[in-house]
C-alpha cells in the first residue's frame, strides 16, 4: 500500500508542478459562466427557471469529464514516452498501479472542480455543508466512472493513437450533447431522449443538481441516478483493472 | 520551379495532410454535426423556434475557426518532433514556408466551413446563394487570420503541452465573447459596454453576422462588416506569420528555437 501511495504521490506532484492548467480551468469556468451562462439564462427565461444554476452544474460536469480524459491521455502519454515500461518494472501489483492512476485522477478532478463548486454555491446563496459534500461525492463517483472508461479506452492507443483520439473525441461529443449536461430531458425531442438516458453524464448531472436543491421535476429519479452512477464507477473500474492485468504486459505504443 | 510554385506545393501538401488526418476529420465532423443537429435543435426548443436558424450560421463559423486553428497544431507538432529541421532543408525561403502554412490554414478553414455550410443549408434554407459564393474570399481571409493566431501560440509554446492550454483558452474566450450564441443586442443589454465592444469586433462575430444577414436572410452584403472582418483578420495573420518566421529564422541561425 505504501508503494501505491508513493507512486500516486509522485504523479500528483507532477500534476501540481504545473498549476497553469488549474488556473486556466478556473478562469475559463468563470468566463463561460459569467458570459454564456448569464446571457443564455436570460434567453431561456421562464422556459427553464434558474437556468444559470442548471448550466453552472453542467459546466462542472464538463470539468469532471475533461479531468477524467486527462487521466486517459496521461496514461497514453506515459506509454508513448516510454515511462509505462518503467512503471511496470516497479515492485507494485497491476491493481496497485491502477489505484495510483485513479488517485491521480481523483486529485486532478477535485482540484479542478471543488473551487468552482464552492464559489458557485456561495455566490448563489446555496452553500450548505451537506449539499456541497454530497455534490462533491456525486461528481467524484462520476469522475471515477469516466476515468474507468478512459483508462479502458487508452488501450486502443496501444494499437493506434489516431483511432484512440478519434474515439475519444467522437465519444466526448456524443456523451455531452446527448445528455442533460446543458438541457433537461424534458425539453429534448422524443427521438433524442432515449439516447440521452444511455449517457452516464445524464445521471451524474441530475444527481448533483438534486443534491443542490434544483427543482426535481426537471431531473431524473435521484435513487436511480445514484445507483447508475455507482454502478458505472464500479463496473468501468473493474473492467480497466482486468484490462491492466491482462493486456498491459509487453504492449508497444503505436 | 519558381519560388511561388514551391510555396504552393508546400501549401498543397500541408492542406492535403489536414484532410487526410482521419481522426481529426472525425473530431471536427462529429463536433459540428452534433452541435447543429442536437445542441441547436434542443436550445431552439428551449428558447424559441427562430433560435435554431440563428445558431446554425454561428456553428458554421465555429467550424471554420476549429479547422483553421489546426495550423497551430501542425506547427507545434513540427517544432516539437523536429520535422521543422527537415522543412529548413527544402529549397524555399523561410518567408515562403511561413506564407505556405498560413495559406494552407486559410484553405482548410474555408473548405471545411463551406462543406458545413452546404450541410447547414439542408436544415436552414439559404436566401442568397450568390452572397455565399461572394463571401468565400472574406472567409478565407478570416481563416488565415485565425491560422495566424494559432501559429502565434504554437510559436511561443516553449514547454511540452502548453500549446493546448493556449488553444483551449483561445477557443473558449473567442467563442464565448462573440455573437455566435447570442445577438449583439442581447450582449449590450445585459453585459458591460467593454465586453459588448469586444464581442462586436470579434472576427467570429463579424463572420456569423454576415452569414446570418447575407446568406440566410438574403440582405445585401454589408460592406462595413466585411471591411471590419478584413481589418481584424489581416493583423492576426500578419502576427502569426511574423512569430513563426522569427522562430524559423532563430532555428536557422542557432539550430534551436
Amino acid at each position: 500500500m505504501n508503494r501505491v501511495l508513493n507512486l500516486a504521490a509522485f504523479n500528483i506532484r507532477v500534476l501540481l508542478s504545473d498549476p497553469t492548467w488549474f488556473f486556466l480551468s478556473w478562469a475559463l469556468f468563470a468566463l463561460q459562466l459569467s458570459v454564456y451562462g448569464s446571457l443564455m439564462s436570460k434567453l431561456v427565461g421562464s422556459n427553464l427557471p434558474n437556468y444559470f444554476f442548471f448550466y453552472s452544474i453542467g459546466l462542472m460536469i464538463i470539468v469532471v469529464f475533461e479531468s477524467a480524459e486527462d487521466v486517459g491521455r496521461h496514461f497514453v502519454e506515459n506509454a508513448h514516452e516510454g515511462e509505462l515500461p518503467y512503471f511496470l518494472t516497479l515492485p507494485i501489483s497491476r491493481s496497485g498501479f491502477l489505484i495510483s492512476q485513479a488517485m491521480y485522477g481523483i486529485a486532478n478532478t477535485l482540484l479542478k472542480v471543488a473551487p468552482p463548486l464552492l464559489a458557485v454555491l456561495f455566490v448563489s446563496g446555496n452553500l450548505t455543508v451537506p449539499g456541497a459534500l454530497f455534490a462533491l461525492l456525486a461528481l467524484f463517483l462520476l469522475g471515477l466512472g469516466i476515468t474507468g472508461i478512459m483508462v479502458s479506452l487508452a488501450f486502443i492507443a496501444f494499437k493506434a493513437v489516431d483511432i484512440y483520439l478519434a474515439v475519444l473525441a467522437g465519444l466526448s461529443a456524443l456523451l455531452v450533447r446527448f445528455s442533460t449536461v446543458f438541457y433537461p430531458l424534458a425539453v429534448m425531442p422524443n427521438y433524442y431522449s432515449p439516447i440521452s438516458v444511455l449517457s452516464p453524464l445524464t445521471y451524474g448531472a441530475d444527481l448533483t443538481r438534486w443534491f443542490l436543491g434544483f427543482d426535481p421535476k426537471y431531473l431524473l429519479n435521484p435513487v436511480l441516478a445514484a445507483v447508475v452512477v455507482t454502478a458505472i464507477a464500479v463496473s468501468t473500474l473493474s473492467l480497466s483493472a482486468r484490462i491492466v492485468d491482462k493486456i498491459i504486459e509487453g504492449v508497444k505504443v503505436a | 520551379m519558381s519560388e511561388f510554385s514551391r510555396l504552393l506545393l508546400v501549401a498543397r501538401t500541408d492542406f492535403s495532410y489536414f484532410f487526410r488526418t482521419k481522426w481529426l476529420m472525425a473530431v471536427l465532423i462529429s463536433l459540428s454535426l452534433s452541435d447543429m443537429l442536437v445542441t441547436a435543435l434542443v436550445l431552439g426548443r428551449m428558447i424559441s423556434p427562430e433560435y435554431f436558424s440563428f445558431l446554425v450560421p454561428g456553428i458554421v463559423t465555429v467550424g471554420l475557426f476549429t479547422a483553421a486553428t489546426d495550423t497551430g497544431r501542425r506547427i507545434w507538432l513540427a517544432l516539437r518532433e523536429g520535422v521543422v529541421q527537415y522543412y529548413m532543408t527544402l529549397p524555399i525561403r523561410t518567408s515562403g514556408l511561413v506564407v505556405a502554412y498560413i495559406i494552407s490554414g486559410g484553405l482548410g478553414g474555408v473548405v471545411y466551413s463551406s462543406a458545413l455550410l452546404i450541410i447547414a443549408s439542408f436544415a436552414v434554407h439559404p436566401q442568397n446563394i450568390l452572397n455565399a459564393i461572394l463571401l468565400v474570399p472574406f472567409m478565407f481571409v478570416l481563416a488565415t487570420g485565425i491560422a495566424g493566431l494559432a501559429a502565434f501560440f504554437a510559436s511561443i509554446s516553449r514547454r511540452g503541452e502548453i500549446y493546448w492550454v493556449y488553444a483551449q483558452a483561445l477557443q473558449v474566450s473567442l467563442v464565448t465573447v462573440s455573437t455566435v450564441f447570442y445577438s449583439a443586442k442581447t450582449i449590450a443589454q445585459y453585459l458591460p459596454g467593454p465586453i459588448a465592444t469586444i464581442a462586436d469586433y470579434n472576427p467570429l462575430s463579424l463572420a456569423a453576422t454576415v452569414l446570418r444577414e447575407s446568406v440566410f436572410s438574403g440582405q445585401l452584403l454589408n460592406t462595413v462588416v466585411l471591411s471590419n472582418l478584413l481589418e481584424t483578420s489581416l493583423p492576426l495573420a500578419a502576427l502569426g506569420a511574423l512569430s513563426y518566421w522569427v522562430i524559423l529564422r532563430t532555428l536557422r541561425l542557432r539550430g534551436k528555437p
